[in-house]
């Protein structure tokens, strides 16, 4: 029997080289550069450095920030001529709606509902919405490898037989922040980037956004442009921002993309190398290509002298132009590179070749030392032998939490007796543990996340060493936002701290805890508003290997200019709270002792209740579950409430349900504190009569169903 | 030999000016002014700082001292150390 593949059969593209599949490929072909002055904002003379902006006009539909934009406008293209609707929509992106967020935080615009696309996860959010996706719609941001990622999490749901078709890819459109951002790290080349030339002085900026719809068949279905053969993700674990300068973590992202393809090395024609321009990136990456393929190189260019570096999009940008690569046979070029750096000790194609691909391998490293390949191949190959996966539940061997009550014992202590865990830690309690070294130029999230691992992997002795680590946040590193924005704006535009800079992307925690542990396997960080943690427990029992060890952990900060405007559910909070959960699990399909695993995540919809029940596959719900843990966010109280009554009648279940929100506080990864306190409860075997206002609850065999509500619902499964 | 214009600080006291800032800014809160050598180079001193706290310190020195430290070759010759720094700034100091 033919295994079934993951074909492309739809791709939309938007940057500076067009829009749209021909368009792009001509300007492929022709070598167009898209980078020159930047003219989306304007900037200091003696600030300009040329970025790649798009400059085709594309449809903004009033109040939604250039990011949603560019993403509907690729996404539609990647949806024509389909007449069907994606089970889940996944996206990688960084900015998210900074681009429209910063211009109102400049004019000190304190309305919250100008702030609603505001998230990274609102991106992914808003497809769905517009194409009527009823299933999970994922967001990662693991920076400049984001994209990417998003398309081995996407095959990884239909491997899994969690979906059949996906709209899946990155979008990031140009703003301040990430311009001021790069800027303040000298890492942009005022003459435009130049990959791979002996003089290249750093990237350009770009932005851009390109959506894939896949789908899996035993053969290529009809407009079959590519299919996806493999992905590979690694962590350097090596320096927030540097490569590792022997690109260790980029050979361990290809060659697992190529074993998961089920080819070897010298099968790749063309690799779209990462390639953007700046000294170490580009020296890192020849080494791991040199260590990769020996002597026998394939194909190598970096488009990115062409499309400037479109951060979270590129990855999704990269793939799209490999697909294009193996469907049109063209090799791009490496634009901008004049004199080649022979001290690379690498080939590259300098100009454009018609020339057949079968095999392409595109590359993206970013921030944090997150890297992730992808292997994308012609659409008539045979797909690799790869048997239908199970969803791993996780084994809890260690927990944490952080609460307005302080650790876990502390919060445990008090949410059994039913007293509040709401308010916020100072910073210096968050991180007394914490070497001040290690966290001398850190702000409160990073804390709060190295706080929260390790006191997980303590919980689970020291025999334990994590190699992969899921990372779910509401809103980001927010005290590093804000201080960014308010430096620039207070200067004029003329000093910022690039510290704030690189740690405010969403994967800098996560990044954190890696280098703590020297994990180099997958890392991600997955947003999505109140279902963030949610997010990367799914994402972790679909990617983490049996019997691997990882660290699973969620958290927010609250800050206080920020959190109100951001978080709809905060500003009618009389004590503002945050705080996180941590678990420290192993990956199994044989769960044994506390384990947790995502059992429901979907778009809110008028039968929530039994659509639940539908995704739950259980019939007597009773008998499966002694108690509901119920996450209602207070902005959707009314909309959250009927979803719940709807689901109680729909599963007839009148056990105890417990509000968890009232004890935590209201904070998007208030969840991950429920799920482990939850735990907790698994392992002590009853409900204490402090939270069901009456007798205590023997478990039994039963479990805790952890739900959130809203706009999207979503169940956690937690059972010894 | 040129004199030093009479308005700018002696390289003595803004070599000290430079080392309480640096700990200040970059939160080193384990060593003391004195347990810093003027001579060495700052990245892979004991101050245990690298290329992203340079470019932390890079911003703050032109804010204050209004001197312009832009790419990374004049960086690594100016930041060889605090006696380097010190007299950089001073030879192109627009703030006092």
């Amino acid at each position: 029997m033919t295994p079934e593949g993951i074909f492309i059969t739809g791709l939309g593209i938007i940057s500076p080289l067009g829009k749209g599949r021909l368009s792009t490929v001509s300007s492929l072909k022709n070598s167009f550069c898209g980078i020159h002055n930047v003219n989306v904002f304007t900037v200091a003379p003696d600030q300009l450095m040329p970025v790649a902006d798009v400059s085709i006009p594309f449809e903004v539909e009033p109040g939604v920030p250039r990011t949603h934009a560019l993403a509907l406008a690729a996404a539609r293209d990647a949806m024509e001529g389909k007449n069907c609707i994606p089970d889940a929509v996944i996206m990688g992106v960084t900015t998210g709606g900074m681009p429209k967020s910063e211009v109102l935080l400049k004019s000190k615009v304190r309305i919250p509902q100008e702030y609603t696309y505001h998230g990274a996860g609102t991106i992914a959010t808003y497809l769905a919405e517009h194409f009527s996706c009823q299933g999970p719609a994922l967001t990662i941001s693991t920076a400049c490898s984001s994209g990417t990622a998003a398309i081995i999490i996407a095959r990884e749901l239909i491997r899994h037989g969690k979906a059949e078709k996906v709209l899946v890819g990155g979008a990031d459109a140009l703003c301040l922040f990430t311009y001021f951002g790069f800027f303040s790290l000298q890492l942009m080349d005022a003459r435009g980037a130049r990959p791979l030339d002996k003089d290249r002085a750093g990237m350009s900026l770009g932005e851009g956004a390109a959506v894939l719809f896949i789908e899996k068949s035993q053969s290529p279905p009809p407009g079959s442009i590519a299919q996806i053969l493999g992905g590979g993700i690694s962590c350097d674990a090596y320096h927030p921002t540097a490569p590792h300068p022997a690109g260790d973590g980029a050979v361990k992202a290809m060659r697992g993309a190529i074993a998961d393809a089920g080819i070897s090395v010298g099968d790749i024609e063309y690799v779209n190398l990462h390639g953007t321009a700046t000294q170490d990136n580009d020296a890192s990456e020849a080494i791991a290509i040199r260590t990769l393929f020996g002597d026998r190189f394939p194909a190598l260019s970096s488009t990115k002298g062409m499309t400037g570096h479109s951060l979270g999009a590129s990855g999704a940008v990269e793939c799209a132009l490999c697909s294009l690569s193996v469907s049109e046979g063209i090799i791009p070029g490496t634009i901008g590179c004049t004199n080649l750096d022979t001290k690379l000790g690498i080939p590259a194609v300098l100009h454009p070749e018609n020339h057949p691909v079968r095999i392409a391998l595109s590359n993206s490293f970013g921030f944090g030392g997150n890297n992730a390949s992808v292997v994308i191949g012609s659409a008539d190959l045979r797909p690799p032998e790869r048997p239908l996966m199970h969803v791993r539940s996780l084994n809890v061997i260690g927990l944490a939490c952080l609460t307005g009550a302080g650790g876990a014992d502390a919060s445990f202590q008090k949410f059994s007796q039913g007293d509040s865990l709401s308010g916020t830690l100072s910073d210096e309690e968050i991180s007394r543990d914490l070497p001040q070294r290690q966290i001398r130029r850190l702000k409160r999230l990073p804390r709060m996340a190295l706080a929260l691992a390790n006191a997980a992997r303590k919980d689970a002795g020291d025999k334990f060493h994590p190699s992969s680590i899921f990372f779910g946040t509401g809103w980001g590193p927010l005290s590093e936002t804000y201080d960014f924005l308010t430096k620039l704006f207070g200067s004029d535009m003329r000093f910022f701290s690039p510290t704030d800079f690189i740690n405010s992307v969403h994967n800098a925690p996560a990044g954190q805890v890696a280098m703590e542990f020297k994990a180099m396997g997958t890392n991600l960080t997955a947003t999505g508003g109140d279902y963030s943690f949610e997010q990367a427990l799914l994402m972790a029992s679909l990617l983490a290997s049996e019997k691997e060890e990882l660290m699973l952990f969620g958290a927010d900060e609250m800050h206080p200019e920020l959190s109100p405007l951001f978080d709809p559910s905060v500003p009618g909070e009389r004590i503002p709270s945050d705080g996180g959960g941590a678990l420290m699990a192993v990956a199994t399909t044989s769960p044994s002792g506390p384990a947790i695993t995502p059992v429901v995540y979907r778009m809110a919809a008028k039968d929530s209740g039994w659509a639940i029940m539908n995704d739950l596959k259980v019939t007597d719900f009773h008998k499966h579950y002694a108690a509901i843990f119920a996450g209602i966010p207070s902005a959707y109280e009314k909309m959250a409430g009927d979803q719940l009554t709807d689901f109680l009648s729909s599963s007839k279940f009148n056990g105890p349900v417990i509000h968890y929100r009232k004890y935590t506080g209201q904070y998007a990864t208030s969840s991950a504190v429920a799920a482990a306190l939850a735990v907790k409860i698994i392992q002590q075997g009853f409900l204490p009569a402090g939270l069901t206002h009456a007798d205590e609850v023997s478990l039994g065999e039963k479990g805790i169903l952890v739900m959130g509500f809203g706009p999207y619902c979503t169940a956690v499964d937690i059972r010894n | 030999m040129q004199e030093a214009p009479v308005d700018k600080l002696p390289v003595d006291k803004l070599i000290d000016e430079l080392k309480r800032k640096v700990l200040d800014i970059l939160n080193i809160q384990d060593i003391g002014l004195s347990d810093i050598d003027t001579n060495s180079p700052l990245v892979g001193s004991n101050l245990g700082i690298d290329s992203i706290d340079i470019l932390e310190l890079v911003t703050v020195i032109e804010h204050d001292y209004g001197v312009k430290i832009d790419n990374k070759e004049l960086g690594e010759k100016v930041f060889a150390s605090f006696a380097s720094l010190a007299q950089y700034i001073a030879d192109n100091r627009t703030l006092i």
